[in-house]
């Protein structure tokens, strides 16, 4: 076997199965061609040197090879478009699907906060799975396109039937749709902070402002909320005491008219302390006098901790998808912010 | 390879991958095997290696541009490729397109920058 043979042989081992046998004499019969020039230019035959540094003048077999692959990309530029339109909708309703799942499968069975963290680590892992798949057979698509095109239909995508008049109003769109807030409004939100921080201050000695004639009700009853609630009162006064001393300095400094998406953005996160402190906990009433109750009331306990844990799952889950929501939001307009700056 | 330097072969390598497509189809009016082909364009001032202009053959052939049979010549079986009727049609609209193109370039340089 001489340096030609070897060197095709070597090609043929990085060439698609399919057309092999015909590449290969092809490209045989244009290298024998070349070497029979060359040897009669010289008027004598290639010597082994010669002859490898001609093959290695055409490049490596791998590289020759790789010419005659027919794709070099997943999904091509043709397709891209629908592609990505396609990835973010399954993306959106996979998280959907798989959130409403979760919830349900939470909410009737026997944990809670370990298993909603559980099912918020895992929803990383389903989006990747979707993504894969809507990968693959948008990468199949366009394989059986480009390798069959008599036989398969173009396929324009969502950019193949369009009007001018149909595309947005791109200066409109530029245009930031939400109102500055005025100083009128800065003041009405410290001032209603306050009365709601007064109000709830005052829930504990006075229950009736939260509870109303439930109150009364509340205090006969041989039902009670357990300490959960406690812990759950005092963040929310935390909260609202921050919220509402930031709307001060805001105040102060007349920085009111300022973008408000940071503080938005941080009440949202740490407005999920007290939930999760509530979720941390199995049970949110129980009985005053258990042993001379339980018979009765029992079932009825049982019932309002598990309609509460539902309720708390769902309210949990809704927020936090938000949270992603916005974080994802957050980071897309930095990034346009940044790529903008930087052309 | 400096930054730029590989910036410029870049674009080198897009600007010549359409001219090259052009002067394969515009050599094969004519009937030539690969090796011929090729010794033909280099003949033209325009030098292919191996590994771009044989692929590219068949990848046109697979576009319906070029048609082609094996035949011995010279006691040896070859490939012969042609322009096929649907490659002269698109030969010559891609031609005009070079054509305007060109046209267009020459006109920008000629005319003083502003």
């Amino acid at each position: 076997m001489d340096h030609l043979d070897r060197f095709l042989e070597s090609v043929r081992k990085y060439l698609p199965w399919q057309g092999q046998d015909d590449i290969i004499a092809e490209l045989r019969a244009n290298l024998e061609s070349q070497r029979e020039d060359k040897e009669a230019e010289l008027g004598r035959p290639l010597s082994a040197e010669e002859t490898e540094a001609w093959l290695k003048q055409i490049g490596s077999p791998m590289q020759m090879a790789a010419h005659y692959q027919p794709q070099r990309y997943l999904i091509g530029p043709a397709f891209f478009p629908i592609y990505w339109f396609v990835l973010r909708l399954a993306m959106m309703w996979a998280a959907a699907v798989y959130t409403i799942v979760s919830v349900v499968q939470i909410a009737v069975g026997p944990s809670n906060w370990p298993a909603f963290l559980d099912a918020m680590l895992r929803l990383p892992g389903v989006l990747i799975t979707t993504a894969g798949w809507v990968t693959v057979i948008f990468a199949g698509i366009e394989f059986a396109t480009v390798r069959y095109p008599s036989l398969c239909r173009p396929i324009t995508g969502p950019s193949g039937d369009w009007a001018a008049k149909t595309l947005p109003d791109f200066e409109k769109a530029m245009t930031p749709k939400k109102k500055r807030r005025t100083f009128a409004h800065a003041i009405a939100e410290v001032v209603f902070g306050t009365l709601f921080l007064a109000w709830w201050l005052l829930v504990p000695q006075h229950p009736y402002l939260l509870w109303g004639p439930g109150a009364a009700f509340l205090k006969s009853s041989p039902f009670q909320l357990t300490p959960v609630w406690t812990d759950f009162y005092w963040c929310v006064v935390v909260l609202n005491v921050v919220q509402l001393a930031w709307r001060i300095v805001d105040l102060v400094r007349r920085t009111w008219q300022g973008e408000r998406r940071a503080e938005q953005f941080a009440v949202k996160i740490f407005g999920l302390i007290p939930l999760i402190l509530l979720l941390s906990s199995n049970v949110w009433i129980t009985l005053k006098d258990p042993a001379a109750s339980q018979a009765q009331y029992g079932p009825t306990v049982q019932a309002i901790n598990q309609i509460t844990r539902m309720s708390l799952v769902i309210v949990s889950a809704i927020i936090t998808l938000q949270l992603l929501w916005e974080i994802g939001q957050l980071s897309l307009a930095y990034y346009r912010k940044r790529a903008a700056a930087k052309s | 390879m400096t930054v730029a330097e590989n910036l410029f072969e870049n674009l080198r390598l897009e600007l010549r991958r359409g001219c090259l497509t052009l002067a394969v189809l515009a050599q094969l009016r004519q009937e030539h095997y690969g090796y011929t082909l090729r010794k033909a364009l280099a003949q033209q001032g325009l030098e292919i290696d191996e590994s771009t202009l044989y692929p590219l053959l068949r990848r046109l052939e697979t576009q319906g541009l070029l048609a082609s049979e094996w035949r011995e010549e010279d006691k040896r079986n070859k490939r012969f490729y042609r322009l096929s009727s649907d490659g002269e049609q698109i030969f010559a609209q891609l031609l005009q397109e070079w054509d305007e193109i060109n046209a267009s370039i020459r006109k920008i340089l000629d005319n003083p920058v502003q």
